[in-house]
């Protein structure tokens, strides 16, 4: 892990085109501007977990033949 | 360009037993991101499932995944969502194009079957790319329920 101390208005830059930058720093929070190109999805880290959890839950093979028997009992 | 009926013959039962269908789609989308939690899965069919107005979305490209999947409004008429510029890019689109929604299935272990509404997926059936979307402000849930389980 790189580790860098940044101050309010400073920023990282990560390869061609992203840039990481703190606007304001709380007392508990730090607000951080993204720039990246546009085709690279930029999500909340626990957001993307969440989505990573439910598709892995949906996609568990027991899991799936058991809604797809539940499924056919449900819709003819 | 890879046969996807081919593909589909060798991945599991389900799309096996699908792929005598005539009335399905076997084009393969391609998804440059994969799906979260599903990155190395870049190409998938939507296949009709026998529980309209249900779909199979299956990898043939990388690991096996399935997921069940239905139209989100299907499930909540009132489904409304207006992609940015940025995912309307990534999908090749624009406001005006028609696209294929698809909120993924999962059964809990109470037995309640419930949909992702938070992050649909959503192709472009011109350019055949996907994408499952993750808006920052998003009004609906990760868990939507469509059939309540055992406990109600």
């Amino acid at each position: 892990v790189l580790v860098f101390t940044r101050r309010r208005g400073e920023a990282i830059i990560i390869g061609d085109g992203i840039e990481i930058r703190v606007l304001r720093v709380g007392r508990d929070g730090v607000r951080i501007g993204v720039v990246a190109p546009p085709s690279l999805p930029v999500h909340r880290q626990e957001i993307h977990a969440q989505i990573c959890e439910a598709n892995r839950a949906a996609a568990n093979p027991a899991s799936r033949a058991a809604l797809e028997a539940r499924l056919k009992g449900i819709v003819p | 360009m890879t046969n996807p009926l081919a593909a589909a013959s060798t991945e599991h039962d389900l799309s096996a037993e699908h792929a005598e269908d005539p009335g399905t789609d076997r084009e393969t989308v391609s998804f440059p991101f994969g799906l979260p939690g599903f990155e190395d899965c870049r190409g998938f069919v939507v296949i009709a499932a026998d529980q309209a107005p249900f779909q199979w979305l299956s990898s043939i490209d990388g690991p096996s995944a399935t997921f069940l999947t239905v139209d989100p409004r299907r499930i909540m008429p009132t489904f409304r969502y207006v992609l940015g510029p940025q995912d309307l890019d990534r999908l090749g689109a624009t406001a005006a194009s028609p696209l294929l929604w698809l909120a993924v299935v999962r059964l809990e272990e109470s037995g309640a079957i419930v949909a992702n509404l938070r992050a649909p997926i959503v192709i472009n059936p011109e350019t055949m790319i996907g994408h499952q979307v993750m808006p920052q402000n998003c009004l609906y849930p990760l868990r939507h329920v469509i059939v309540p389980g055992a406990e109600g």
